[in-house]
This record gives C-alpha cells, structure tokens and sequence, in this order.
C-alpha cells in the first residue's frame, strides 16, 4: 500500500461519520486497497504493506517499572572491581529519587553463553539458554526517567498520553489473520495494571477497532462482555433467536436505505461476535497442553504460573492468527513491590520478578522455535528504563534513563548480534545510543512496513509511530 | 512558470529596504537574492538547528559553511557549494518545491562572481508566508449570499450557499425528511437523548406552519442542550476526572468546570465572554466565582503527578514534566479556539504555517506561572455563612484573649520565675555541643514510619522487645527528619503519645505500666532533640510507644520515629532488637527495623555512654520536665470555672474552624493556581538542556490586526499575561476564532465540518468545502450577539439541515462522501447518547444535573489507585443513572463499555470522533451487564403499562424508535418475549441498527 492508498483508506475511516472495522476491510478489499483479502497486507510482499514482510506477529514481553539491565544482560567487570567504592563516572550524577551511592556490583552471577558467548547473569538461567536466538541493545536510551511518560515511550513512541500503542498502530497498518479473534491481545499482569493503565495500548487517535483488547485469564471474565452475567437469566437457545430476531430486523431496516455499508457492516458484526464467542474460550483452554508444555512454561509452580499461563496463552493466541500480543511482567508502583521497581533492595526484589519471568519467557521462544513459528514471529523483550550501577543508599537501585537493555528475537532477527554498548559502568549508552524509535522502526521493517510511511493525519499532523525519528537497525537484520 | 513568475513579484515587495551607502554588490544581494535565500532557503538553513549545519542568515555563517564546508567562495562561483546545490539535472535543492528559477540562480552566480557583498549588519529570516494568501488568515467579511436558481428550495441564506454549490457541481438537494425522522435527528442533535412519545405525537399533530421552528426553539431552552453541547466541547478541551500517567489520582474538584460549560451554554453566554472566561476568567473578573471555575479549561488536561510532585526541583527532567504541562495548556488553548496546530513549533518553526519558534514560546511564556490544583473559590451564599462564622470565631477569640490575660495575672509572678530558669538550662543545652560519632556515616534510613491515615485520630504503636526484662533508666525519643522529603525537623512526631512498659507484648491493660504521657495538643514537636523518658530502673521486656493523636504530613495523618534508644546500665539496650509495629511502611528509606538500627534520619546515633550524650540528655531531661512543670503551674493557678470556660471556648474555635474548612472544601475548583511566572527561553531543538534567548509572553503574528507581542504595565504579573492572551482570542479581529467556533456548529449537525479538520485551519488541514458560508456564519455569530443558540437555530432550521439521509445513484455517483450536502448525513449515536437514550427509554434516567461525578467502576485508593470498571454492579445501579456526561471519567483506565462505542479519550483533544463498528461492539451492547440489567428495567416500565403484550411491543417500538411497529416486527417480538421473556425482547430492540443509527 503506498501513501496514497494510506490516505484513501484514512479517508474511509473518517467519511461519512467513520466506518468500521469491517466495513473498512469490506470496502478496502472491494476496492483492490488490500490485496489477499481484509487485512492481510498483500500477497505478493509476504502480508507486507510496502515490502516483503519477513515474519507475520510479533509478541512484546514488557517488565514494568524499570528492569536492570546491569543485573541481567549488561555484563560490566568495573562494577565487580570498584564494589562498594564511590561512584564516580565524571559528571553530574542525578538520581530520581536519592543521592548516588557506592557502586554496586550485581548480586548474581555471570557467565558466557552460547555459542555467541554473550554474558548474562544467572537471574535469567532460562533465557541465558536462548542467547544464539536473540539480538541484544544494550544502549537504549529513554527520554524520560520517570514511569508514566518512559513506559509512554516505550509503547507509543512519545512521553505523552493519548498516542496509539505499537500494537494499534500495527492492527491499523495489517489487520488481523484471523477474523475470528482480535488483531491485537494484551494480556496484562495479573495483579494489575502498569503505570498509565490501559492508556499504554490505548489506540490513541486510531480508530478504537486498532485498540488492544485485554484477555485477562485469571479474572472471573476474562475478556469484558464476551458472554452475560451469569445472572442475566440467558439460555444458549435464547441467545441463538435473539440473534435471528435481530438479523432479521436489522436485514429489514436495510431495505431502502441501500448503498450504505455500514448498516451491513453492524450486521455482519453481530456474527464475528458470535464466531469470537467460539473461538476465545479455545484458546484460553489450557486442557489440551500437554503436561511437557506446561511444565516448560512453569505452570504448576507458584511462582511461575501466572506469567507461565500468559506467555502459553501468547503462543496460542500467535497460533491461531493474532497479529500482536502484549505480555505485561510487573504491575502498578505500589507496596508491597509488585513490578520490577526495586529502590530497595535488589537481590529480594529483582530476584523475585525475575524468577516469575525468566521461565515462562525463555518458555515462549523454545516453544516457538520448536512450532517453526519462531521464524515469522518477533519477540520483543523491554522495558521503560534501566537501573544504576550504583546503589541508592541501601541495597537498591534507582532510574536509569541513560542505558538500559532490549532484546529482540525470531522473525528476520540475527541471533546472538549485539548492536551497541553502554559505558564500562553500564551508566549510559556509548556506542550506537538507541531510542525506541529505531526497535519500533526495526519490528515494522520486519513486518514489510516502512515506518516513515505508516502514518495517520490527527489535528494537522501526520503522526508516525516513530514520530520524526527512527532508523532500521540494520546490524540486528539476519 | 507563470507561477515562478508571479512569486518572484511578490518576493520584491519584501525585498529587505535598500540602505544608504549600499555598493552595487549590495544591492544585488538586497533586492535580488537574500529574498530568494528568505523564502526559498532560510527555512532549513535558519537559526536553531539548521540542516546540515549550514546557517544562511548572516555572512559570517555563510562564509563558515556546515558539514561540507564553506557554503560560498567569494569571487568563485564554480567553487562556491551553495551554487552547486541549487543547479544540476534535478537540482539537490531546495528540497521541497519547485527548483530556483533560471534567472534566481544567475542572480546568485552574479553575486558571488562580484565577491559576495554582504550588507554589514544583515540578518536574512525565514519569509516563506509573506504575502502569500491563506483562507483562514484572511479578512473576516459578511460574504454577499449567492443568487441561485431553485429558490423555492431555500429557507434560510444557508441554503443559498450550499444550493449555488450543489448547482455548480450539478447536484440536486434532497427531499425534506418525515416529521418522525426530523424530530428523532434534532432531539439526538440538540439533547442526545431520544423524543419521548407525547413530544413526537405532539409535532406529528401540530400543523401550524412554524411548528417545526418551535420544536427548535423549545429544544434550545431546554438544559438537556447544555448537557449536549457541552460533551462536545469536553471532547474538544480533553477534560477528565483524573491526573492520568502513572499513579493516576482521582481529581475530585474538577467537575464544577464541567458544570460551568453546560450553565455556559445553557445561559447562551456570547461567545468571546466564554472565551475570555476560560483562558482567564479568574483575573479579569476577581471576586466572581464563576471566572475561576471557567479558568478549569486550562487545567483540563491530563498532569504528570509524579513528575510534579515527586520528582525533585532543579532536575532536567522536572523542566522537561514543566515544559510538557505548559505544551498541553497552549495546545490546548490555541487548538481549542483558533484550531491552529502551535505545538507543532516546539522544536522548529512551524513545518507548514506562519508560525515562528519564538512564537511558540512565548505562548509558554503565557502560562510560565500558571500550575494546576485545587483552588477555592466563593459564593454569595457561601461568603455570607463563612462571615457569620467568622463572627463567631473572631468573639470567642476575643474572650479567649480576656481570658488569657486574667491568666497572667493570676499565674504572671510564679512563672516569671519558671522561665528564668528554664532559660538558664536551655542556655546550658547550647553550650554543649552535640556529641559526634567516632566516624561521620550518614544515616541510610529514616526510622520507623507508620501507614497513612485520613484523619489526626488514627491508631499507631511501635514497640521493642528487650529480649528480656531489663532495668530501663531512660528512653530516648528521637525525631524522624528524613532526608528524602523536603527537610522537617520532627516529621512524624505525634501530638498526642504515651509510653507504656510491659512484660507482655499485647499491652493488656492489667499489666501495662505508663511511665509518660504527653497530651498536650500544641505540643512543640518540631524539634530536632530527643524526648527523654526516665522509668526510674522499672524493670520491663517490651517498650511501647502509642501516638493517640497523629502528625498532620500533607493532607494526611502519621506517627514516624528516627531512632529509639533503651539506656540500661550505661548501654542501649534496644539497638538492633525485634522491632514490631501495628503497621509500617516497608520502603525506600522507612522500615521498623531501622527504628533501633543506631542510625537516626540524618547520622550516626553517638554512643550513650559518650560524656556528652549523657550530660545532654540529663539536661533535655530537666528542661522537659520544667517545661511540663511550668504548664502544670500555669493550669492549677487558674479558677475550675474559668479554665473550663477557655476550654469550652478552644473546643468551639476547633468546630468554627472545621466548620469553615468543610466548607471550603465543598468549594474548590481544579484550576488555574497563580504563581509568580518561571522564566521561560527559547529551547533548540525543544531541548530544555539548550536554552537560548528568554521569551516574553505573546501570541501569533499569522493573525493580522492585533499585537503579537504583549504590552504589560508588569511583565511579571502571571494574570495579565493571561488576561492579555484571553483578549487577544476574544477580540472581533481575530479571524480564527470565529471561523473557530462557527465551524463547530456546522460540524454538531452534519457530522463533519466545513473544514472537515475542526482543530486545523492551516496548510496541513482540510480547505473548507464552502468558505464563503463558514464566513457568513462567523459574521453571523459576531453580529447577532455572539449567541451560539441563535448559530444551532440557523442551522438547523435550514433546508439543507432537513434533507432526508437518504443515497441516490446521482448524487452517490458525483459526490459520494456527501462534501456538497446533497442529502443529510446517517450518523450512528455516539457512547453517550447510546447509555443516555438507554436510560431514557427504560425510565430510569436521572436528571438531575451538577454536581460531583459518579464512579461508573469499584474503586479502591492507594498508592496507585484502582478503578475497576468491571466489579459486579459498577456499570448499573441507582447511583449511576444520571447523564453520562456527568460521570467521573477515569484517564489511565477507559470505561470498556463507552471505549468500544469510540467516546472520547481524554488524554488528547478530539474535536471529532472516529465511529467505528467492531465485533466487540456488538458483544457489549448484548452482554454488557449495563444492557442486561437495564432491559429488565425497560421491561418493567412496559409491564407497569397494562394491556397485551402486541401494546407492550408498540409502546417499546414508540420510546426506542419514535414509530409504532409494522405488524411483522410487532408479532415477531412479541412471540420472542413469550419465549424468552420481555426483557430478552428489550434487548434485541436495543441492539438494532434502527436505533444505534439517526436517518
């Protein structure tokens, strides 16, 4: 699709009131916008819009509040050396919340693994298992060192509310490859809701069809309004001629006001409705796993379990045509710590977030791989910032908005690369400084999208994902 | 070419004026290439950032060059980079637009061929804009109203414009709608609501010749228009309940803005006043109530709590949460009022408008002393029961002051003597200097800090376990002053404790022995020394320390220590003992061990047995007990009768003064809060770590006719600046604002406006489909009193308003997306008119209007609030069934049910709403516990009815959709309710395209 073709389909949700969803895929494909069908990029690019698309989903694993990078894929010999001694990396050192302390060397750890030989500590046991699969950043970079705006960042590319989420803005550009379920799945951590809620896979200014939808498995409904209250007094039989009923009305108030698409389009999504109610208790459906996949993902161990469920619930969600899932490791900033914010103490809390993590995470990648889904599937592991090398009085650490780490895997990935460096203090970016932008751009080019011409005009803007910025990581392209 | 030509002449006219003493070489430059430089070049290659480093606006950057070196050679044109770059087959520049003309780059050649004279002094700026001609920016003239042929079509001077449209494109307007389609469009139009039964019978049945204008005007009187209007204008100014971002708070006091709007439009306030109300209202009509609750448009929009409050001062990222919170204020403003899209000139001039940097920031500078907050304000009422108050108090004060004089003379002689010697100990405590420890360590904790309460009488204890019974000579009370708050010596300290001694760790009272109690309500406890405690070698295993009355911290109550110590013998015997509390703060710097951890907030503790620490803590001893001696002293010296009439008369000052204080706090409004302004620079690259030149507060130069550039008798006055800017917008001259709010109208009754881009009017948006009508419309506004009802009326009662929905295959094939108005436009009901007509069909709607919001979720404070709009009964029960607008709208977590149906999301300003229609749409309109419950409630309104079943169908089919049913619908309804229940029939009725779409 080229830019022209954007505008016409921009157009499309905007004329006449807006259409919907399918209305738009009805019309899109009717027009020859979207070749191979609604929603599914174009054939002849592999799904890409603008170039051959290397892989086809991506699933974004997010650590709230902030993991250390320097506790995990950042190995630095400094920080082993100077332990304990005054931090003093040159310059003005400002802390978020304190004065820095001594320079504090990670409670774990670190050995090479591989065949790439990547350093990773033994927090991470079970990803350290993956490193030929995976291409590190360790000089990311964030524009904020506060939770709200950097986990902003982090997903919609600006520090401000009310921009569209990665995932929205790849619902918009491809659709999904299933119409039976939805494009774009979150699944939240299942003590609740990182900084900025729901705000953060919000669809902004994109129309609400490209907004993720929470699956939350551990909650008495897990996805809102799929089904009555129980108490609503409904019978499948009830529910079955209801919709008839209405079918019929809605087919008969049609008649005579012909030519406008959008009173089909409410009627046909009465029956992706009823196709969704199908389709999503399957695949929350664990039962069919078998007892080796589920001990992969740590399902049966208390520690494990509900990020294990949410990381298998990924993969069949991947599985059966999802266009982008969002994992959520970590919840609000409250006490006490649910997320990966540790002022206080890093061995206790880090140690706990990332046993819970580790497992599950490297889990997906395995399974994946082993599905060949590996291939044409992007993993992206991240976070809002990082954390110092030194201590912030205590045992804990502060924000690091100056490097922090990122990983991404699958589809089109060079496994084992590194693309920059953080200082020997793991204090700031030094070689190649990242921002999101470039990993935004970098999963778009994979998934045939130029980042520069995926855009949406809202009050007089063409807005990007990647706002002005953004450059494929060229280096991390297998 | 022609074009070329044309621009080239228009250049001329802003040719840099010829100087004196210019040399031939000068002149050339002058009249013939710095203006091609100005609009062609100067617009990359400008001050801030310019691309590739290269600077064209003064000689000397030119002669340095950017990246690739020297831009020219004088003398040598071959040489010369900037000649290179603009020749060649396709030139490298300029980047966008056509090439230079032939005769521009012979002009440039000659130029530097004659050395590149540079007039001394000379600074070339960008003059893309200049004289160039742009709709929006253009003279505001009532336009004559176009002759047409097909006059028998036209009702009002509206359908002039739009038929001399139809006509040119060769189109036909449609037939006028039905009553029944006229009056379910204007009662979803103008109230969001649908036309109750009686109201339709009575327009079908009134066939006087203007019924159809009062159905209009009866519906513009009514405070269902405000209601509307102003979810609108929320939309527009992104208004919301909470701060949004992380630890998204509840704002409790911005909903008397929210009324404000709706009273606004209802009252037909003219427009500019609304304007001036919002942007300043606070400064230009102090004393009225009314002006600070409008000022909560500039505090509509979402506020970074943490970057505000806990990030600390003079950090680059607390410029940066400032920065970001003035953007929203400006965008906001300018978005809101003069759909211009400023914001876009934060890091650079404007990309696509007249719209300089400079510009930009000193809009910043407008709002450089504007933060956001809960601010009190008053009214007639309220300041006359706050003055009766005050009465009361200001009597008792006075014979308090009586009283406390017959005090002294009774108590004066005695205590005279007291504080002489209380003096002389003090002075011996200053002598004495504080004992240091053997080595400086600052302190890593705080202390001990209890959990938060809401009020000064909540409950906290902290006690240590000896181990074992010990004989205790003296406790020490050390005061937290933690080191990551703003410095407070006695952070925590109650105003009311005891401490207990006991053997058991639960305290029973039969075995608990009090050795002090401190009930004194003023108690002085912001020092920084130790409170000493001396039990006299009772023997106890625990010690207990109680607060009865907390320390006030903010807007909350808390019992925080430092440090305990336990002397026994010589030695402290509570260091690093089990340490067990009744709550406690486990983070950050605060956690109950380091209550007996030997380190206070700020150090060290020094050792008890250090001489200094002994004889220190002897004389607080002394000095304590004299203290409390002397106020014994003072109290026994008092007459019984006396003393208790002062008590009396404290307690009724303590209720005066809570009862002025509820009432403040039913009267506050989130708003504007005054400070003294920050200085504000202009940022390169929008970088607060490169500050260039400071700003004075302005507005835009693009608008001809007023002052950019503000005068202010004080520049430092925070209120004028705003004021200065609300008259700047409200003014007649300026053009934007009322092209503004007229396209607004246009845009509420034909789903899309004019400028179908209602918050962008420059190059970037839409071009208007009928200028001519937008401007007279504007002058319309401006000359009918400013009255925004009289704008709806004019529209609405316009032919082109009252065409059928309806498609045909010539008007479909010329103008499909409708652009010239050949029909009305079929709109789906938007969230809140799809839960308001919900609520209106099933007769459980409540009208009653102002006032706080109501939680559409479960919530739940903390640290990071929780709202749960899922939890069992949230989305429907009698608290909730007011207007949706009046609900508390939630930032950081939309309310799913309204989110599907595209409401809008207040983090960002939509001044339209995209529609969408999604399966998950469908499955909240079936499933929704909202729908469930209220189609029983629906059903149950039709059972009160009586008769059969096929009435009960008609009166359903009357109330959802304005029309009785056909006699298929009627059997096939009411056969499902026979079925499955009237309910389940409620609910297929509620869930048809018939309702969720307005012909």
């Amino acid at each position: 699709m080229n830019g022209r073709e954007l505008d016409r389909r921009e157009f499309l949700w905007r004329s006449g009131g807006g259409l919907g969803g399918i209305a738009l895929a009805h019309l899109l494909g009717s027009e020859g916008l979207l070749a191979g069908g609604a929603g599914k990029g174009k054939a002849d690019l592999n799904g890409g819009l603008h170039h051959l698309a290397k892989a086809k989903r991506v699933v974004m694993l997010f650590m709230s509040g902030a993991a250390s990078q320097c506790d995990t894929f950042d190995y630095k010999p400094l920080l082993i050396k100077k332990n304990g001694q005054a931090f003093d990396p040159g310059g003005k050192v400002e802390l978020f919340q304190s004065t820095p302390g001594a320079v504090m060397k990670s409670p774990w750890g670190w050995r090479q693994r591989g065949e790439c030989g990547k350093y990773v500590s033994d927090l991470v046991p079970n990803l350290a298992e993956c490193v030929d699969d995976i291409a590190f950043i360790p000089s990311m970079v964030a524009k904020s060192n506060v939770h709200g705006p950097a986990t902003f960042m982090q997903n919609t590319g600006f520090v401000l509310p009310g921009f569209p989420s990665m995932g929205a803005w790849v619902s918009y550009g491809l659709g999904g490859l299933n119409d039976n379920l939805p494009t774009f799945v979150v699944l939240p951590d299942s003590r609740g809701f990182a900084p900025n809620g729901p705000a953060n896979w919000g669809a902004g200014f994109l129309p609400a069809s490209a907004q993720g939808t929470m699956v939350r498995p551990s909650s008495r409904e897990p996805i809102f309004d799929l089904f009555p209250p129980a108490d609503a007094g409904t019978s499948p039989e009830g529910e079955r001629e209801g919709l008839a009923l209405l079918n019929r009305l809605n087919r008969e108030h049609r008649e005579g006001r012909e030519g406008d698409s959008r009173l089909d389009a409410r009627i046909g999504s009465y029956e992706l409705a009823a196709r969704l109610q199908l389709s999503a208790p399957e695949v929350l459906d664990l039962t069919g796993e078998t007892d080796a996949t589920r001990s992969l993902y740590g399902l049966g161990d208390a520690v494990t379990e509900d990020f294990g469920r949410n990381c298998l619930i990924a993969r069949r969600l991947l599985e059966r045509g999802v266009r982008f899932v969002q994992v959520w490791s970590g919840a609000d900033n409250g006490f006490p710590r649910r997320n990966w914010d540790s002022h206080e103490d890093i061995a206790r809390d880090h140690g706990e977030m990332a046993r819970s993590m580790d497992r599950p995470a490297a889990a997906l990648l395995k399974d994946l791989k082993t599905r060949g889904m590996l291939d044409d599937t992007v993993v992206i592991w991240t976070t809002e910032f990082g954390r110092m090398p030194c201590s912030q009085g205590g045992k804990g650490r502060d924000h690091n908005p100056f490097t922090f780490t990122t990983w991404l895997a699958g589809g089109g990935i060079k496994g084992g690369a590194t693309y920059g460096e953080s200082d020997e203090w793991s204090y700031k970016a030094a070689v190649n400084p990242t921002y999101c932008y470039d990993v935004h751009a970098t999963v778009l080019h994979l998934l045939g999208i130029d980042h520069a011409r995926l855009t949406f005009r809202h009050n007089g803007i063409d807005r990007r994902l990647t706002d002005v910025h953004g450059g494929v990581i060229g280096e991390i392209l297998a | 070419m022609r074009r070329l030509g044309l621009s080239l002449c228009l250049v001329g006219l802003f040719a840099p004026l010829a100087a004196r003493g210019d040399s031939e070489g000068d002149r050339l430059f002058r009249e013939r290439v710095a203006p091609v430089l100005e609009r062609r070049c100067v617009h990359c290659h400008g001050d801030a950032s310019p691309k590739g480093g290269l600077s064209l606006t003064t000689a000397e950057a030119v002669r340095k060059g950017g990246k690739a070196g020297p831009a020219i050679v004088s003398g040598k044109p071959d040489e010369s980079l900037l000649l290179d770059a603009v020749t060649g087959d396709p030139p490298e520049m300029p980047k966008k637009g056509p090439p230079l003309a032939v005769g521009e780059v012979a002009d440039l050649r000659a130029w530097i061929d004659q050395g590149a004279r540079w007039p001394e002094g000379l600074t070339l700026r960008d003059r893309r804009f200049e004289g160039e001609k742009w709709w929006a920016f253009a003279p505001l003239m009532r336009p004559p109203i176009p002759v047409v042929k097909a006059t028998e079509w036209v009702r009002t001077p509206v359908d002039a414009f739009i038929l001399a449209g139809l006509e040119m494109e060769g189109l036909a307007p449609s037939a006028e709608a039905d009553r029944r389609t006229l009056i379910r469009r204007l009662a979803y139009d103008l109230h969001g609501l649908p036309a109750k039964p009686g109201e339709v019978d009575d327009f079908l049945g009134d066939r006087r010749p203007d019924a159809y204008e009062r159905l209009v005007d009866r519906l513009l009187d009514s405070p269902r228009y405000g209601e509307r209007m102003g979810r609108y204008w929320l939309d527009v100014v992104h208004y919301g309940d909470t701060h949004g971002y992380d630890k998204d708070k509840r704002r409790d006091h911005a909903w008397p803005y929210r009324d404000y709007v709706i009273r606004a439009f209802n009252a037909d306030v003219p427009y500019a006043k609304f304007v001036r109300q919002q942007v300043a209202g606070d400064v230009i009509d102090r004393g009225n109530s009314e002006g600070v609750i409008a000022a909560g448009f500039i505090s509509a929009g979402p506020w970074d709590f943490v970057g505000h409050v806990e990030l600390r001062e003079d950090t680059v990222d607390k410029a940066k949460a400032r920065l970001n919170d003035r953007d929203d204020m400006l965008s906001n403003t300018m978005s809101t009022f003069q759909s211009l899209t400023v914001h876009c000139a934060r890091c650079h001039d404007h990309k696509f408008d007249p719209i300089p940097q400079a510009e930009y920031y000193q809009l910043q500078a407008v709002f450089a002393g504007v933060e956001r907050g809960d601010r009190a304000y008053s009214t007639v009422e309220i300041d006359a029961k706050r003055e009766a108050m005050a009465s009361r108090r200001r009597e008792a004060i006075e014979r308090l002051g009586a009283i406390n004089l017959t005090f002294e003379r009774l108590s004066g002689p005695a205590l005279a003597e007291r504080d002489g010697a209380l003096r002389e100990l003090r002075q011996g405590l200053a002598a004495l200097a504080p004992p240091t420890p053997a080595g400086p360590s600052p302190s890593p904790t705080n202390g001990y800090h209890s959990g938060i309460h809401p009020g000064s009488d909540g409950a906290a204890w902290v006690q240590v376990d000896l181990g074992a019974p010990v004989a205790i000579d003296e406790i020490r009370l050390v005061p937290a002053r933690p080191t990551d708050f703003a410095d407070t010596p006695g952070f925590g300290f109650p105003t009311q404790w005891t401490v207990a001694l006991s053997d058991d760790p639960s305290f029973p009272a039969s075995a608990t022995e009090v050795v002090a109690k401190d009930a004194r309500d003023e108690r002085r406890n912001a020092a920084d020394e130790p409170y000493i405690v001396r039990p006299d070698g009772r023997k106890a295993r625990y010690v207990r320390v109680s607060a009865s009355r907390l320390w006030k911290r903010m807007d909350d109550y808390v019992f925080a220590l430092g440090e305990v110590e336990v002397i026994s013998a010589g030695e402290n015997v509570a260091r690093n003992r089990t340490v067990t509390s009744l709550d406690s703060i486990e983070a950050g710097r605060w956690s109950r061990n380091a209550l007996v951890d030997g380190f206070d907030s700020r150090g060290e503790r020094p050792l008890p047995a250090h001489p200094n620490a002994t004889r220190r803590a002897a004389l607080l001893y002394m000095i304590q007990q004299a203290e409390a001696e002397r106020e014994r002293l003072a109290e026994s010296s008092i007459p019984p009768a006396l003393r208790a009439e002062r008590d009396a008369l404290n307690a009724k000052v303590r209720a005066v003064d809570e009862a002025i204080k509820s009432l403040a706090s039913n009267e506050l409004v989130y708003s504007v809060l005054p400070r003294p302004p920050r200085p504000i620079h202009l940022l390169r690259r929008g970088d607060v770590e490169q500050p260039g030149e400071a700003s004075k507060a302005g507005a835009l130069s693009c608008v001809s006719g007023l002052e950019s550039l503000f005068t202010l008798a004080r520049p430092d006055d925070e209120g004028a600046r705003r004021a200065a800017l609300a008259d700047w917008l409200a003014s007649e001259k300026n053009v934007l604002t009322w092209r503004s709010i007229a396209n607004r109208v246009w845009s509420t009754h034909f789903g899309r406006g004019i400028v179908d881009t209602p918050n962008d009017f420059g190059r970037n948006g839409s071009k208007p489909t009928h200028p001519e009508l937008l401007d007279w419309l504007a002058a319309e506004l401006l000359e009918n009193g400013q009255s925004l009802k009289g704008l709806h009326r004019v529209v609405v009662t316009s032919a082109a308003y009252r065409q059928r929905s309806l498609g045909n295959a010539s008007g479909e094939a010329k103008d499909a997306e409708n652009r010239w108005v050949w029909r009305q436009n079929r709109r789906r009901l938007d969230a809140e008119s799809v839960r308001d007509g919900i609520l209106a069909v099933s007769g459980t709607l409540d009208t009653r209007m102002e006032g706080p919001g109501f939680d559409l979720f479960r919530f739940k404070d903390d640290h990071s609030p929780v709202y749960d709009h899922t939890a069992p009964g949230a989305a429907d029960n009698p608290r909730v069934r007011r207007r949706t607008i009046y609900r508390f709208t939630v930032r950081s977590v939309p309310n799913p049910f309204l989110e599907c149906l595209d409401s809008a999301d207040p983090n960002l300003n939509t001044p339209v709403r995209a529609t969408t229609i999604t399966a998950l749409q469908a499955l909240a309109l079936l499933n929704d516990a909202f729908i469930v419950s209220q189609s029983k409630a629906f059903a149950a309104r039709l059972e009160g009815r009586g008769g059969d079943l096929g009435a009960k169908i008609e009166a359903a089919y009357l109330l959802v959709l304005g029309r009785p049913p056909h006699a298929g619908e009627r059997a096939g309804l009411a056969g499902y309710a026979r079925k499955f229940g009237l309910a389940g029939a409620c609910r297929v009725l509620l869930n048809t395209n018939e309702f969720m779409f307005v012909d």
